[in-house]
């Protein structure tokens, strides 16, 4: 009896961090992504990530897309028409930085 | 001694009156820089469009818009929306054109009423197509007829358009990527029209990342045409000896804004520079804008697929003045060079549409141009994303002023027009149309 309370009662406490923690995205801060991206992403690829102009849509994107796509345009290889701009906007961004861009980007929505 | 009784009197009534109705002069001092310097206020007009690109208004207003990668579609003045001629593969079209499709800054673009629109119903659009590709645009470096001027019949009822007759079929389009930091297909892709004086069709077209092209007047890129509304050159375009007819001035980098100077009718083009000098110029019949980014010319050596108009070191940051000095944007070797009334200070901040402010409510900016900013702060560059007014002098050759629209907030303005109204209407990338009222 003892031991199906001890088990009931870690199942639920692995429920409620699970809950507690479901907004929350590993290893990036939501807050100081979104604050990097209004220093300059945001001039072409619009508000939240939206998308303007010839400059696609970055929002929605999986954390591990944005990752890897910013850490290749940092190793300066190309992936795109654009990427000659994209290899100098992300050569001075660090690993925090990229980590909270893409934490920030998943789920980034634009109202008007 | 009477005339002194007499203006006696007459201060008295006024002095009366001001008191009666509660004013002094300093009231009156301040209601008179109340009507000089207006009041501003915007509105959404639309909302979640897909890059909306121009719109064109009717007296009544209603209104036709563009979007990039869309189609054609008209706001009447109930509100109601009508998706009129769409690109390939748009849903929820009346009709549509196979041909038409979207690329990198190509697409759908620039579209105006013809002056006489309440009689012959006649709406022209600019668009990228492959209709006319032929066996040209195999590569960035041969002719690419990819962008046309069509000319539409629209319905009483506004909900079709019929009749489409494609005016102009051979402004050139940039095929492939290059080794450019833009160098997407649909580069420097023009696309703004917009009616002149005498009811003539003006299109701005772009250099589309050919090395060659502003400065070779038998291809339409990087040229302002002035044709008819059947794609024909007006009768007094002057340009040089053995250019194509239809271009009124060459030598442009990627035209996106032409307006005419409500005073005289001038013409002016803005112009996005290349990391440094965007411009706003006054047209001169047959002139030449100035923008060489050809290879081999100018001191310069070989260049990036034989461009050189993000040189030199076209892929770091750089004194924005040492490009303009390597490649510059209005070249001074050329004798009819027509110089620049503004050059931004020197910075490339993404210059695009233009319009002149019509109507006594802008007060003492009324007959003023405005110009709308897409920066995107590239090398320490403010992005400075805005609408700009500019007093221009009266010889085009200079501003007076520069001054700031004051919205209260910054987007990507990528069109403008003046409505019926006497209001400002601009299309951001955002995807909103915005009305912007003075009084």
């Amino acid at each position: 009896m003892g031991g199906e309370f001890i088990i009931k009662f870690t199942r639920g406490l692995f429920l409620l961090f699970l809950l507690y923690f479901s907004g929350y995205s590993w290893g990036g801060d939501k807050v100081a992504g979104e604050a990097r991206y209004k220093k300059t992403c945001i001039n072409c690829h619009g508000p939240a990530g939206k998308g303007a102009a010839s400059y696609p849509k970055i929002s929605g994107r999986e954390i591990s897309y944005v990752t890897s796509k910013l850490e290749t345009y940092r190793d300066g290889i190309e992936i795109g028409p654009n990427s000659g701009l994209m290899i100098m906007m992300a050569k001075p961004l660090t690993d925090e930085e990229i980590a909270n861009l893409a934490a920030y980007l998943k789920d980034a929505k634009y109202t008007n | 001694m009477k005339l002194v009784g007499n203006v006696k009197f007459i201060s008295t009534v006024l002095a009366s009156a001001m008191v009666l109705f509660g004013l002094h002069s300093n009231a009156i001092a301040g209601h008179h820089e109340g009507m000089d310097v207006p009041s501003i206020k915007s509105s959404v007009v639309m909302s979640g469009l897909e890059n909306p690109w121009d719109m064109a208004f009717l007296p009544d207003g209603t209104m036709f818009y563009t979007e990039k990668c869309k189609g054609l579609s008209v706001r009447t003045t109930g509100g109601k929306v009508h998706a009129l001629y769409g690109m390939k593969g748009s849903k929820g079209y009346k009709s549509s054109g196979k041909d038409l499709f979207c690329d990198g800054q190509a697409g759908m673009l620039g579209v105006v009423a013809d002056r006489n629109f309440a009689s012959n119903r006649t709406l022209y659009v600019y668009s990228t197509s492959n209709k006319y590709y032929g066996s040209g645009c195999k590569t960035n470096f041969e002719k690419c007829d990819g962008n046309i001027v069509m000319k539409f019949k629209v319905a009483k009822n506004l909900k079709s358009v019929s009749g489409r007759t494609d005016i102009v079929k051979d402004i050139q389009y940039k095929p492939f990527k290059s080794d450019q930091p833009f160098g997407g297909p649909g580069a420097h892709n023009g696309g703004r029209i917009r009616i002149g004086p005498g009811g003539y069709l003006w299109v701005g077209t772009g250099d589309r990342h050919r090395g060659i092209c502003p400065q070779d007047n038998s291809l339409l890129c990087g040229v302002v045409l002035r044709i008819d509304g059947d794609g024909n050159a007006h009768p007094d375009n002057n340009p040089p000896a053995g250019s194509d007819k239809r271009i009124y001035t060459y030598g442009h980098r990627n035209v996106q804004g032409i307006d005419f100077r409500p005073s005289d009718g001038r013409a002016f083009t803005a112009e996005h520079g290349p990391w440094h000098n965007d411009e706003i110029t006054a047209l001169v019949n047959g002139g030449n804008g100035g923008w060489d980014p050809a290879q081999k010319r100018g001191g310069r050596s070989a260049c990036p697929d034989e461009y050189c108009g993000y040189e030199p070191n076209q892929m770091e940051g750089m004194d924005p003045a040492v490009r303009a000095a390597y490649t510059p944007m209005s070249d001074t070797r050329f004798k009819d060079l027509m110089p620049p009334a503004w050059n931004n200070n020197g910075f490339s901040q993404g210059t695009g549409s233009a319009a002149f402010l019509k109507g006594s409510n802008w007060g003492i900016w009324e007959g003023r141009l405005t110009a709308g900013i897409m920066g995107i702060a590239f090398g320490d560059t403010p992005a400075g994303s805005r609408i700009d007014i500019y007093d221009i002098a009266a010889d085009g050759l200079s501003i007076k002023t520069v001054t700031r629209m004051p919205l209260g907030f910054s987007k990507r303005f990528r069109g403008l027009v003046m409505g019926p109204d006497n209001a400002l209407y601009t299309a951001t990338d955002e995807g909103e149309i915005y009305k912007i009222t003075a009084n």
